[in-house]
């Protein structure tokens, strides 16, 4: 009998935990969350297994937990356990373990890492990008640009270390008559910024400031052994908290995927780019710290004008939603995959993905994500078996088990998942289930636009003009080629100032 | 004839951005759509819902959007005369700038007041922002597009449940959206373009959500004049780009036009993209034939005789190299009473036209608008009255035509049953 303890408890581990449940060895399941999720808590019931309350980033807890029920292997879900060295003290103790190691987890808890490494390895797929440890100095940079052709006037405004998800503004300022409005809101946001990392003592640097690139945005998922790294379906995530792309960055309201493994506005050879620039990271992160990744791994990417696939974020974990899009599609026994992983074995193993297209949209309680406060503690009604009547899954999130209620955390609560034969057709069928589950006296949001024909028009629109931009300089040979020009100093590279700063 | 506008914000640090400034360059981008009032409504640091009017272009208001702050505006621009933004003070206080008209109410103003009033009623009674919209939207009928802000920091936007006026929404980095009567003043603010809003659909906005409904019942019928006239070129309406329109309407002209000329000349600014497609079509020259002076000033919007003779003088001289010994092809988008045309073909005979011939790049305007565009009496109708030739020896020129209804749905390329030209000549076909 194969064991299993899994970390984590939102959908992406309800997923994880379902496809396990699966498995031809029909393994016991345990877990451990910060909460009693509905539907992972039963799977482990069903398996045999039991469900555990406690902080999965107590590196302790998890360790002793994986010894004491010698499971033959932990899986962890979110990104915290893997910063906090969850992985290292699981390995330690002996037990295999499907997570990123804490060194190797910094592509994804500190963005300016990322771009460091990015650049010191000179990795394709980056921005450029500048660093502020204090108030001051940040300050007078962002308004000395905002009066100059230089690059830091069209900004990405990021906390330096990963902090809960928040704090990332987009200021795009080419309206000369709106300049002041810019930049009183970047000079605001960057103050509020450093207050935010008031906390976080473990990191000199606070603020990181990008360039601003659009175009298009993806997943890329990817199996990773320590030698081979093995790419999933592309998957598209939906940021924006509303309808119509506005609202309020979030951990994803909704994601598409398939019926390939690339998007249907994504090129074979983007695909095939962007996992060479996974790997990459991949690469570089395992050659700085010696240490092999056994895990999952994700790059957000971006199909930008300056270079065609870009590195937006890393992830050092399946994505959620994107999570439940690619397990969904995988037609390989999960623990035959995952033992793949821990045996180093992904080259010789053959994985497959069906030729299905999947949407998942979230329903999260209004108030996330920036007033939480206001999204927790509503009751959740829902019944599942009308989700599963009109052909859809749920899957529960942000949602906690107690006295036979189910009562919201105050994040991302359910998600559901759809598939079909398009994307627009699995949309059609989550959208006709978003009004089954309901908050007591309290209201869910959600994205209806999200894998509709509108919608995905103006993806492929958008994908389209960026390509013929990035094509166009691949042509010309200026790919990732950028020039500024300061008065009194004449034409420069703003990459050579980017390596400057990091020397 | 009006421009809305709205921005509204989301987030903890929504009250960073100072929304007005964004509402104004929003509302000058649709200035063409009418400059006679202006208003701003937007809730100040206190949390109150305040209004500012002026008389005239929207530039009139720049000491206050220099003075004032506020996270979320809204704002209207009107041809009409003291047409302000509309403030229904009780149950609920909340603002309305609607474009077109509810109902058969003949005021605008208080055919708004009367949508506005419905809304606060039901809203009163506990219904929410959206679904006391839907009801109000499936209530009363009638042409129109609006957009009503609340004092609880609501934002509701829709259309009836035949469209006829457009309304589009976008999106500013992880912080605004906005809403306007047409995409070029989203492109304006920086936004990006999301979704033009469908017949009946209503949209409410609060800090914590973003909702869609829509009445039932709806069925687009989009102003054909929105695409001849209204909208600025660099705007599109339900997915049809306005400047394609314009140039394919010129082509469609210089397809059933075989008169000999050697110049092509637009009368600016809307009719320039006809004269580009007619003079492509047809092989000749198309030249700028004339010279603005002061604001571009919308003729046909112009309320009394003298006005509009000011309008005209001040805004078009003729360019005498472009005309001077030619036979032309002049184009213009509109015919409603004859005067713009008349003293136009008289200027050009004085800078030395030999003949002109006058296109129309829209059908014959023979009726008024029951949606309430600003068409003139019906009696003051050129082409209600007099035949092409009868036309032609008016305004002087040689020769005189307008596009048939069938070509101008060709040209904007939508079904017949979704565009209402029931102004035009031919219109009443469906």
């Amino acid at each position: 009998m194969i064991k299993v303890l899994g970390v984590g408890g939102g959908a992406r581990e309800h997923a994880l935990a379902e496809k396990i449940r699966a498995s031809k060895y029909s393994p016991r399941i345990y877990w451990i969350a910060e909460w009693r999720n509905p539907g992972i808590s039963r799977i482990c019931e069903q398996s045999g297994g039991a469900y555990f309350i406690g902080r999965t980033t107590d590196a302790a807890l998890v360790s002793q937990k994986a010894k004491q029920l010698g499971v033959d292997m932990v899986v962890i879900g979110p990104e915290e356990p893997n910063f906090y060295g969850v992985v290292d003290a699981v390995e330690g103790a002996g037990v295999p373990c499907i997570g990123a190691k804490r060194e190797l987890a910094v592509i994804e808890q500190s963005k300016a890492s990322l771009r460091r490494l990015q650049w010191e390895y000179n990795l394709p797929g980056k921005l450029l990008f500048k660093t502020f440890t204090d108030l001051d100095s940040a300050l007078s940079a962002l308004q000395e640009a905002s009066r100059s052709l230089s690059w830091m006037q069209n900004v990405v405004l990021k906390p330096a270390r990963q902090a809960g998800g928040k704090g990332v503004k987009v200021v795009e300022d080419r309206q000369a008559y709106l300049i002041n409005e810019k930049l009183s809101f970047k000079l605001g946001h960057t103050e509020w910024l450093m207050e935010y990392m008031r906390g976080y003592n473990d990191i000199e640097e606070k603020i990181l400031v990008e360039e601003n690139v659009w175009g298009p945005e993806y997943t890329l998922q990817a199996f990773s052994d320590g030698k081979t790294l093995v790419g999933m379906p592309l998957v598209q995530d939906n940021k924006h908290a509303f309808d119509f792309d506005i609202g309020p960055e979030t951990g994803g309201m909704g994601s598409i995927a398939g019926p390939d493994m690339t998007l249907p506005f994504i090129t074979e050879e983007e695909y095939d780019t962007s996992l060479k620039t996974v790997k990459a990271v991949v690469d570089a992160i395992q050659d700085r710290t010696g240490l092999e990744y056994r895990g999952f791994v994700a790059g957000q990417m971006m199909l930008t004008e300056v270079e065609g696939p870009t590195v937006i974020e890393m992830y050092s974990r399946l994505g959620d939603p994107e999570a439940l899009n690619v397990l969904s599609m995988l037609g390989t026994d999960i623990l035959d995959v995952l033992y793949a992983i821990i045996d180093s074995r992904l080259s010789k193993t053959i994985i497959r993905f069906n030729n299905v297209a999947t949407v998942v949209k979230a329903l999260a309680p209004e108030g996330y994500p920036d007033y939480k406060d206001a999204a927790k503690g509503h009751e959740v009604m829902v019944n599942e078996e009308d989700v599963e009547r009109r052909g859809c899954r749920l899957y529960w999130g942000a949602a906690h088990l107690e006295a036979g209620r189910i009562v919201t955390t105050g994040s991302r609560t359910i998600e559901l998942l759809g598939m079909s034969g398009t994307i627009m057709e699995a949309a059609k069928l989550v959208n006709n289930c978003l009004d089954i589950p309901q908050l007591r006296g309290w209201r869910f949001f959600y994205r209806y636009d999200i894998g509709t024909n509108e919608l995905m028009k103006r993806r492929y629109k958008l994908a389209e003009t960026v390509r013929r931009l990035y094509k166009f300089r691949a042509s010309r040979g200026t790919l990732a080629v950028r020039v500024d020009w300061i008065p009194g100093r004449g034409l420069i590279d703003p990459s050579n100032e980017v390596l400057k700063n990091i020397a | 004839m009006t421009g809305v506008f709205a921005l509204y914000t989301f987030g903890e640090e929504r009250e960073k951005w100072n929304s007005i400034r964004f509402v104004y360059y929003g509302l000058q981008a649709l200035q063409g759509r009418g400059q006679e009032s202006s208003s701003i409504a937007w809730i100040n640091s206190s949390g109150e819902l305040v209004t500012a009017s002026a008389k005239g272009p929207v530039n009139r208001l720049l000491d206050i959007v220099e003075k004032e702050k506020g996270h979320t505006a809204i704002g209207l621009v009107s041809a009409y005369e003291e047409d302000y933004i509309v403030c229904v003070e009780k149950p609920v206080k909340l603002v309305v700038a609607g474009d077109g008209r509810v109902g058969e109410v003949e005021d605008r103003r208080e055919s708004f007041r009367l949508l506005g009033q419905y809304v606060a009623g039901e809203v009163a009674r506990g219904c929410d922002i959206l679904n006391a919209t839907v009801k109000a939207v499936s209530e009363l009928d009638g042409g129109y597009s609006f957009i009503i802000l609340t004092e609880r920091q609501e934002l509701v936007c829709g259309r009836s449940r035949i469209g006829v006026k457009p309304l589009v929404i976008g999106s500013i980095g992880f912080d605004m959206g906005c809403v306007s009567s047409e995409s070029a003043a989203v492109d304006v603010v920086g936004a990006t373009l999301s979704s033009e809003l469908s017949a009946g659909e209503v949209v409410a906005m609060t800090p914590l959500s973003i909702r869609r409904d829509k009445a039932d019942g709806g069925r687009e019928m989009i102003c054909s004049f929105e695409y001849v006239y209204l909208s600025r070129p660099d705007s599109q309406i339900l997915g049809r780009p306005v400047y394609e329109v314009r140039e394919k309407i010129g082509e469609i002209l210089a397809k059933h036009d075989d008169v000999s000329a050697n110049v092509v000349i637009g009368i600016p600014d809307t009719a320039i993209p006809f004269a580009l497609g007619y003079s492509r079509m047809r092989g000749l020259p198309c030249k700028l034939g004339f010279v603005r002076t002061g604001e571009p000033v919308r003729s046909a919007l112009k309320l009394t005789q003298l006005e509009r003779l000011i309008g005209l003088q001040l805004k078009l001289n003729p360019i005498s190299s472009s005309v001077d010994g030619k036979d032309i092809v002049l184009i213009d988008d509109s015919l409603v009473r004859g005067n713009t045309l008349k003293n136009v073909v008289s200027s050009l005979r004085r800078k030395g036209a030999l003949q002109v011939h006058v296109r129309v790049g829209s059908p014959p305007i023979v009726d008024g608008c029951p949606y309430g565009a600003e068409i003139p009496p019906v009696d003051e109708l050129i082409a209600r009255d007099l035949s092409s030739d009868e036309i032609s020896r008016v305004i002087g020129c040689d020769s005189f035509s307008y596009l048939a209804v069938a070509d101008l749905i060709e040209a904007i390329g939508l079904n017949l049953s979704n565009v209402c030209v029931k102004c035009f000549r031919g219109g009443d076909r469906r």
